[in-house]
């Protein structure tokens, strides 16, 4: 159980910058996930929170103790890697127990521990065995058991699911999030896939070209995404976005000199403080778009391009405005390619970002 | 047509492979069976199969014996064998030891002259052994006297004052195990640091994370996984130092020293009065042995163990 504090992070490799003038606070017990495409920094993060890799410059600090210049064996942390760094020349039981062996522990502590998590994970079966006849599911269990058993202040995860099959990672994400909870260790999760992040944090950190773009929970990073970026990574399909400015009057969006869309009354306090005259991007959410076979009032005319049924949902493509925009429906919603349909924007849950510097600029 | 050309060809593919194969092997069976003859039954028939297989009795199964035992008791063979299993042995560990800590550390640290290091243990396989070994006698002489005189002190206190402690250099096997270790050293770290380096990096740094240090983590993680080099290595060094002999002629005299292939020699030498090539044959037998075992042991690893570090796993 610990604080997780990271000041000022600067790495750099070469001269190419991976992590810029980076600070996050992580509270003790919080899951945290650290979340963005491959090359934004958030392994490199990990990797100097676990003393892998030497920051050029920034602090961490775990439990208010300042262990930037300390190697991995003095912090106290536990690390589950992405191709699960299983000792191959041990058995699953001499894995589990090699963290304790290293630190001393008294063998009657060691038998007791072990056989403990490998309840927890349910391999006690396989605590004979050597790695090279396990599963990759079963590897994945014994490196989250070598993890826990030598209970460390903080847990560093990084991408532990992207070697399974979508299955599988879905009921383990579930267990890695049910086992966080019920140990309530502090732990970073470092993850490419958004569902993964959304599913499982307390907060996540979203990083993009080496800098933290937003930290927030799940629902703040979803319902109000700092940036373009933040709003087009989180959300599958992603947020849709139409390029657009206020009329000075304040009264419409206009898309193009032809086509504009009165804003609505609900709407209007969430775009009062938006500059008229800029170069806006209207961001809407996939199921923030309603759609009608027949034409009623603040209804728009668009033209379905394609309809992807999803078994769960449908998702239909329109074209608007020249804009493509995907459009979450019920999946008994029918359409066919090439139909005029008419949709309505919820722009109470939409978005307004500024082009040039890309945030936000709506609440 | 294409299937009987193809046929001829593997006709002759086969009968060259078995020519190859006799041409190998019967040479070794001949040092075997010719062991069991009498010199004078070699002198009539150096290449037919010995009596006691023709004509098996007591009195023929008698000359083999006698080979064996004049070679193993009557010429020192016994003496000679303990003599190269030591030296060898002692050399293979430290060879291992010291060969695996140096690649493991040019392949897996970042340290100042770690290039050059490198090219330095390279550059030993360039320099013919032949060329260096007579400096090596005299700095070994002089090494002695040096190692004597600095351990005086030391030996005083040990023997109580008893007398001088003499560290020699030569004539003993400790000179012979110091030679061998560093001639051996090149091409052991040239073939473990291509090894080491194709060893998953997550591993080390897993055991770090687990809080081990680094002498268990190399121990314990990176040598167990750098087995199959090892071995490769050991195989290797073991053939080369078994059969050594022109290090063992120059750095060791005295008949209670000698290895192996000096004793063979010195069977030899004598032979040149007096022809005892039964025993000979009984000499090479024994002195063959562990290099037969040890190929039909690790053949199989081996022959994985070439191809070590020339891909990445």
């Amino acid at each position: 159980m610990a604080t997780v504090q990271v000041k000022n992070l600067i790495k750099k490799f070469d001269q190419n910058i991976a992590i810029n003038n980076t600070s996050l606070d992580i509270e003790d017990g919080m899951f945290m996930v650290f979340l963005g495409p491959s090359g934004c920094g958030k392994t490199t993060t990990l990797r100097c929170i676990a003393g892998l890799e030497l920051p050029d410059s920034g602090q961490i600090l775990i439990d208010g103790e300042d262990v930037t210049n300390l190697p991995p064996s003095a912090r106290d942390i536990a690390m589950v890697f992405q191709q699960y760094a299983i000792y191959p020349h041990m058995t699953v039981g001499e894995n589990l127990a090699f963290p304790l062996k290293a630190v001393r522990t008294p063998k009657e502590v060691i038998v007791q521990r072990v056989n403990e998590a490998a309840k927890k994970l349910h391999i006690e079966k396989l605590l004979g065995r050597k790695p090279g006849k396990l599963s990759g599911g079963e590897m994945q269990r014994v490196a989250i058991g070598r993890a826990i058993v030598r209970r460390p202040k903080v847990f560093l995860m990084d991408e532990p699911l992207s070697n399974l099959d979508a299955k599988l990672r879905t009921e383990m994400r579930a267990e890695i999030k049910r086992l966080q909870k019920d140990l309530n260790v502090t732990t970073i999760y470092v993850t490419h896939d958004q569902l993964e992040a959304m599913s499982m944090a307390d907060r996540i950190a979203i990083m993009y070209g080496g800098s933290l773009q937003q930290n927030g929970t799940p629902s703040d990073v979803y319902d109000r995404p700092a940036n373009l970026f933040v709003a087009g990574f989180i959300g599958s399909p992603a947020m849709n976005f139409i390029p657009c400015r206020i009329s000075d009057d304040r009264t419409t969006l206009v898309f193009s000199e032809s086509s504009r869309m009165t804003i609505q009354p609900a709407a209007k306090t969430r775009f009062a403080n938006v500059p008229t005259g800029r170069d806006l991007i209207l961001g809407v959410r996939p199921e923030d778009i309603s759609l009608r076979k027949d034409h009623q009032a603040e209804y728009e005319e668009s033209e379905v391009y394609v309809v992807e049924p999803l078994g769960a949902e449908n998702i239909v493509d329109l074209r608007y405005v020249g804009s493509a925009l995907k459009v979450r429906t019920l999946p008994t919603f029918s359409a066919n390619i090439g139909e005029i349909l008419y949709m309505r924007i919820d722009q109470s849950r939409s978005h307004l970002f500024d082009s040039e510097s890309t945030l936000a600029l709506t609440g | 047509m294409g299937q009987l050309a193809g046929k001829v060809g593997v006709g002759i593919k086969y009968t060259v492979l078995i020519i190859y194969l006799a041409a190998v092997v019967f040479p070794m069976f001949w040092v075997v069976y010719t062991s069991a003859k009498s010199t004078q039954e070699i002198y009539k028939n150096p290449f037919g199969l010995p009596r006691v297989i023709t004509a098996p009795s007591t009195e023929n199964a008698h000359i083999l014996v006698e080979n064996y035992k004049r070679a193993w008791i009557g010429s020192h063979f016994s003496q000679y064998f303990v003599n190269s299993l030591k030296v060898v042995s002692i050399s293979l560990v430290l060879i291992l030891l010291f060969g695996s800590m140096a690649s493991y550390a040019i392949a897996r640290f970042e340290f100042f002259g770690k290039q050059f290091l490198y090219l330095l243990f390279l550059a030993g396989l360039l320099i013919p052994m032949q060329l260096i070994l007579i400096p090596l006698f005299f700095q070994f002489s002089d090494m002695g006297e040096w190692l004597t005189k600095a351990f005086a002190p030391l030996g005083n206190l040990i023997t109580g004052g008893r007398g001088l402690w003499v560290v020699s250099l030569h004539d003993s096997h400790a000179g012979l195990i110091i030679i061998y270790v560093a001639a051996s050293l090149p091409f052991t770290v040239f073939t473990l640091t291509a090894f080491f380096r194709t060893l998953p990096n997550e591993l080390r740094e897993a055991a770090m994370i687990d809080g081990a240090g680094e002498y268990r983590i190399f121990f314990q993680v990176m040598m167990p996984l750098g087995k199959p080099g090892l071995v490769t290595v050991a195989i290797f060094n073991f053939l080369g130092l078994w059969n050594e002999y022109l290090f063992g002629l120059v750095f060791l005299n005295s008949d209670s020293v000698k290895t192996l292939p000096l004793g063979l020699a010195s069977i030899s030498m004598q032979a040149q009065y007096k022809s005892d090539f039964g025993l000979m044959f009984a000499g090479l037998v024994i002195a063959m042995l562990p290099t037969l075992l040890v190929y039909m042991i690790l053949q199989e690893k081996l022959t994985k163990g070439i191809t070590v570090g020339a891909i990445k796993g």
